[in-house]
């Protein structure tokens, strides 16, 4: 357990040792103040609209605001995780570091959980930062609170089978650009899979649809924690890290 | 004294259909150097990464003070500490942090962790680099972080493949003060193929040749192994004739190298001191009088001659 902490932490502060993790999060910030930001305005102008026709009640602030901007902070995530998990592993096979890693009294999956502790982590900043826009609708409306939350916690599970995704692809080469090549490959096609989806409701579709990120990501943003979309993404993390811990056993046989 | 530390029982590792290393034996004990020769692509990297749990071999036994490598991975591997070819250096951590780091890995306790790093520090030189980035370090440090590392916890064995690669001269003196130094607590497999690294460091030498062992012995068994005879580098500034020395009482051979003559003494006999007072005697003006080299190398080459004809695909590197 302390191996596993003690490694998340060097990777944690790995990241932030390189201008990456740095750069990272300050575009995934400004972009998604930006689109915050132009949200807000446009649901302010069509506030008005409603206000001049004289019409009752209001269009839902949260889902008009805050969902539109965690929707698209997972694309943008999407974009930017197999950069951040790509060097994972592949990295210290590429530098030469991994004997030391590797040679340590820690199990394989000791080092995967360890390494994927360290981007969870980072990623639970990366979410913080994110739900800071969102806080100043408090000052002056009242966001649905519950549905921010959910929406908060659905982009950090997305975010966080992306990574698994992501350190599956790193365990699997000694190049990081090919990990996050692959990664990104593997994402995308998750993300759209339920554009086939949705065609004619046949098994197949539906199994699409359902293997689809982004249909059980939604569910989150409007609000919905359902343990049919939890066990989805952590699924599909586990099934990132055992693939990653089959590749480093693999690895001491295949040479 | 005499516990096994390292084991290798008939290990073998196959890459792809081709044999890295063809049963494999080795013993070293508690408190021992040895040194692990051969030529390039003879199976010295493969053998030390097996050893060192990186790689798993195809067939054969290994263990690390009693615990088997295959059975028992992470507690045979807490007790050994490798340094590969190349120095497995995190360039954006200090030394101080990287050493910590993986002393923190290998279980050092917490309380430990500042006394066992500033040992490791200070037994490889790098107490005054202590807070530098690794990154900025020249080779010869980088390479001592290393060493370092392979230390920082303790472990019962150390595996040095190729340590002074790369180091200058005054370096290569201080690390294998080191090596010499660490045999003391720990046992050490040293892989080179600098002969006279061996003779510096060694107690005990396996050489390996073509994925076999070829010899495993004392250096002084080796040596006399290869000849009973000594051999001596002469150099003279006026050198007599070749026929004149091999008439001198006690000399076998007489074989020009360099500058000067490499003198083989008959069975038993030693024409030194008949050397030296005919050289002052005769006025041949002696310059260079020492052991030749060539035992070690003599052996070295002949259990390795077949190298002389490189094979293709003899070299296998994982």
């Amino acid at each position: 357990m302390r191996a596993i902490v003690t490694i998340a932490l060097r990777e944690l502060r790995g990241m932030f040792y390189s201008p990456l993790a740095w750069t990272l999060l300050a575009v995934l910030f400004a972009i998604c103040a930006y689109m915050f930001n132009a949200g807000v305005l446009s649901y302010q102008i069509q506030m008005l609209e409603y206000q001049t026709y004289g019409m009752r009640g209001g269009l839902p602030l949260t889902e008009r605001t805050i969902a539109p901007m965690l929707g698209n902070a997972a694309v943008l995530l999407l974009l930017l995780m197999p950069l951040l998990s790509m060097r994972l592993i592949a990295e210290e096979k590429r530098q030469g570091t991994w004997p030391a890693l590797a040679c340590s009294p820690i199990s394989p999956t000791g080092i995967i959980l360890g390494k994927y502790l360290g981007l969870l982590l980072f990623l639970g900043i990366a979410v913080g930062l994110l739900a800071l826009p969102p806080l100043t609708l408090y000052a002056y409306g009242n966001p649905d609170t519950g549905q921010f939350l959910a929406g908060l916690l659905g982009l950090f599970l997305t975010a966080a089978a992306f990574g698994a995704v992501g350190l599956a692809a790193s365990s699997a080469t000694e190049h990081p650009n090919v990990a996050a090549v692959v990664s990104f490959g593997v994402l995308l096609m998750l993300w759209i899979l339920s554009w086939m989806g949705n065609a004619s409701g046949g098994t197949v579709d539906k199994m699409l649809a359902y293997f689809s990120l982004m249909n059980h990501y939604q569910n989150f943003l409007s609000g919905v924690i359902s343990s049919a979309d939890l066990s989805y993404f952590l699924l599909l993390s586990a099934a990132g890290l055992l693939f990653a811990r089959q590749r480093l056993m693999a690895d001491r046989v295949q040479g | 004294m005499t516990e096994t530390m390292i084991h290798l029982s008939g290990v073998t590792r196959l890459f792809g259909g081709v044999k890295a290393l063809d049963h494999i034996d080795l013993e070293v004990r508690r408190g021992e150097v040895m040194g692990f020769l051969g030529p390039n692509g003879a199976g010295k990297t493969t053998t030390m990464r097996i050893l060192s749990g990186l790689l798993a071999p195809s067939e054969g036994s290994v263990a690390v003070a009693g615990m088997d490598v295959l059975e028992n991975p992470v507690e045979a591997r807490a007790r050994i500490g490798f340094l590969p070819e190349n120095p497995p250096i995190y360039g954006e951590m200090t030394v101080r942090e990287y050493l910590a780091y993986l002393a923190t890995l290998r279980r050092v306790p917490g309380r430990k962790l500042r006394a066992a790093v500033d040992r490791a520090m200070e037994r490889c030189g790098l107490t005054a680099v202590g807070d530098r980035l690794l990154r900025n370090l020249s080779k010869g440090y980088k390479q001592r972080a290393g060493i370092a590392q392979a230390i920082v916890h303790g472990p019962d064995v150390v595996v040095l493949d190729e340590p002074t690669v790369g180091l200058d001269p005054i370096q290569i003196r201080e690390i294998r003060a080191l090596i010499r130094e660490l045999g003391g607590e720990h046992s050490v497999l040293l892989s080179t193929h600098i002969l006279p690294e061996v003779r510096m460091t060694c107690q005990r030498v396996a050489v390996i040749h073509q994925g076999r062992i070829v010899a495993d012995d004392t250096l002084d068994a080796l040596e006399n192994r290869a000849q009973g005879n000594s051999v001596h580098f002469l150099r003279w500034k006026n050198p007599p004739a070749a026929d004149l020395l091999r008439r001198i009482a006690g000399v076998a051979g007489v074989a020009p190298r360099e500058e000067g003559w490499l003198i083989t003494a008959a069975p038993e006999a030693d024409p030194v001191p008949e050397l030296v007072r005919l050289s002052a005697a005769s006025g041949w003006d002696l310059r260079e009088l020492s052991q030749a080299g060539g035992s070690l190398e003599e052996i070295f080459l002949q259990l390795t001659t077949r190298e002389e004809r490189p094979e293709e695909g003899a070299e296998v590197s994982p």
